[in-house]
């Protein structure tokens, strides 16, 4: 299985095809890992944290490139790897490839998008009828999504979680408790966490996504003390500038997606976390795609994005 | 079911097209699908203002839609509850574009029929013009208009792709044929305009969007939008209308389609769509929708 790994990490740089046989081996293999981490996964420092990825797979090299690579360093993702860029399988594959080959240096956390229901919509399902002409692949996925992480702990000081908090949940301890092995649920404690974001709202309030909740410093102040953390670290929303330190730092947004959907003009960031939790971020712009010379990565296709005309 | 008739009938003149069209149609984001509810709600209001500020005048009025490509407004538009208000709408494009919906409109049954009444009177005219040549454009409008009725002009992302000296002289003689009148105007800008914009909403510091729309377009459709980067704000964007020769000041309102979506679309609305379609996030609809305006420019000129 080894060298199974780095052969397809090598094919997924050189932007081969995967077969359909290989991906469910990968799945398998990955679930069969995934069982055993905790919903909510310890993690030390030093620790490179990463928002959404969503099927950039040139930018997800980058951001590897920038960040010291994974065979020398520790990452946490915070998930949202598939659906509006064009390689969402291709991103995903990779994350779950170095999970197989370096267990310990990366953490991979559910995002909204990690559903069955949402890639419907928003393009990983239609990626995949694209490349293989069924959906087997989008269903040996969505397997995998199932047994990702909720959250993740770093030195019992940094909580990491794709979108935010839940009124349903007053302590980390609490979240250790859902069975999250399922497709994710339109509400509840699971739900808040992939879906809820922080705004300046007095208390806990209706989310205009239609699912988790609006949270504001108050919240925050109280589920930093309760659980004795300094910070929470989540990705969910786009920032033009990578990140957003929010409520005198007791939260930050992290976006990993330079120029989301190939049309935002946004740059991304990472936040690596130092031996005495000193912050520090890494801004990285797109790759420019250009036809058919490639980018000394792997070749690709200029996209065409849609505007109102 | 105006678009699924007209969209039926194209599929015999052009299948490339129909597909491209269809294609477009079944597999678009939620995001592409509240940018074109925006637009189409919001120039249709616009219309709506005006024309029940003629009727409350009791006033006949124009409706000239300038590249109006296949646009089917003007069925609802001269057959229901406005009908008798409208003196003449006009759909003006590029000769082959017109042929194009000319033929489609006589080749559908159901197209024909809610056309023929205002064909045969006149009241409908559809009619070739190279809107860059703004003074043959003028001469084929004084043929088939009045001069002296209130006038609505319609630009529905036409303007951007035409140069800065095409587009300002078509407004200029415009404005100075009719003697009142109000221009309607959808448009993207081009952001990016770190002095123009409020200083509060530091995201605009980051603003690449429209220099990647640009890039997008040049190399995916091989478009060109001349002005994007030069009209890239609302106030730069507004600044033609107010450079007119008529001497009465312009009444100009323009806003971007996130502060529509925002100000103008209710509540209950709102919850309407997200019934009907799911929206995952928000902050891609707003850099899109900050990007893209409605202008309408209220005009009249002095009494000589």
């Amino acid at each position: 299985m080894g060298l199974e790994v780095e052969e397809v990490i090598e094919s997924i740089k050189q932007g081969k095809h995967v077969s359909e046989a290989t991906v469910y081996s990968l799945c398998l293999k990955s679930q069969e890992l995934l069982i055993n981490e905790a919903n909510v996964t310890r993690v030390d420092t030093p620790v490179t944290i990463c928002g959404d990825i969503h099927g950039q797979l040139h930018d997800l090299l980058t951001l590897f490139d920038k960040s010291g690579g994974v065979e020398k360093t520790r990452y946490i993702f915070l998930g949202d790897f598939v659906d509006r860029g064009f390689y969402s399988l291709e991103s995903f594959l990779l994350l779950l490839c170095y999970k197989l080959r370096y267990p310990d240096r990366i953490t991979l956390i559910r995002g909204n998008h990690e559903t069955r229901q949402i890639t419907k919509v928003y393009g990983f399902y239609d990626e995949i009828m694209r490349k293989y002409g069924n959906c087997n692949v989008w269903r040996y996925c969505c397997e995998v999504f199932d047994y990702l992480s909720l959250g993740a702990i770093i030195n019992d000081s940094i909580f990491c979680v794709h979108g935010g908090l839940s009124p349903e949940i007053n302590t980390i301890d609490e979240i250790r408790s859902i069975d999250r092995k399922q497709e994710a649920p339109h509400e509840g404690a699971m739900c808040d966490l992939l879906w809820s974001d922080p705004d300046d709202v007095d208390t806990w309030s209706l989310s205009p996504r239609g699912a988790g909740f609006l949270f504001g410093k108050g919240e925050v102040d109280k589920f930093l003390m309760k659980n004795n953390v300094e910070l929470i670290a989540r990705a969910h929303q786009l920032v033009m500038e990578g990140y957003k330190e929010m409520f005198d730092g007791g939260l930050v947004t992290v976006w990993s997606a330079p120029n989301y959907c190939y049309r935002c003009g946004n740059v991304a960031a990472v936040l690596r976390i130092e031996d005495d939790l000193e912050r520090n971020y890494t801004i990285f712009e797109a790759v420019q795609p250009q036809d058919g010379v490639g980018n000394t990565i792997i070749p690709t296709k200029k996209p065409q994005m849609d505007y109102f005309l | 079911m105006y678009y699924s008739e007209y969209l039926k009938t194209l599929k015999q003149f052009s299948r490339r097209v129909f597909g491209k069209i269809n294609r477009n149609i079944t597999t678009s984001f939620p995001v592409m699908n509240y940018g074109t509810y925006l637009r189409t709600i919001s120039i249709d209001y616009h219309i709506e203002q005006f024309l029940l500020k003629c009727s409350k005048l009791n006033e006949k009025a124009q409706i000239i839609n300038l590249g109006c490509g296949s646009d089917l407004r003007m069925i609802n538009l001269l057959n229901y509850n406005y009908k008798d208000q409208i003196a003449k709408f006009i759909d003006v494009d590029f000769d082959e574009s017109i042929k194009l919906k000319d033929e489609i409109i006589s080749n559908n049954e159901s197209l024909k029929i809610s056309l023929d009444a205002s064909i045969s009177t006149n009241k409908y005219h559809i009619a070739p013009s190279d809107l860059k040549d703004a003074g043959k454009t003028i001469s084929m409008l004084t043929n088939v208009t009045n001069a002296k009725l209130p006038t609505l002009i319609i630009t529905e992302c036409v303007l951007c792709y035409m140069s800065q000296q095409d587009s300002q002289n078509l407004i200029d003689s415009i404005m100075n044929l009719y003697e009142s009148g109000t221009w309607i105007s959808y448009d993207p800008i081009g952001g990016g305009d770190d002095d123009m914009s409020d200083q509060k909403n530091k995201s605009h510091g980051n603003d690449r969007f429209g220099i990647i729309m640009q890039s997008n377009l040049r190399e995916s459709r091989n478009l060109e939008m001349p002005t994007l980067m030069t009209f890239n704000s609302k106030e730069k964007y507004s600044q033609r209308w107010n450079k007119s020769v008529i001497d009465n000041k312009v009444d100009i309102k323009i806003n971007d389609m996130w502060e529509i979506l925002n100000h103008n679309v209710s509540t209950a609305e709102k919850k309407r769509l997200r019934d009907l379609q799911f929206l995952d996030e928000l902050e891609e609809l707003k850099v899109m929708q900050t990007h893209y305006i409605l202008l309408s420019a209220e005009w009249k000129h002095a009494i000589k």
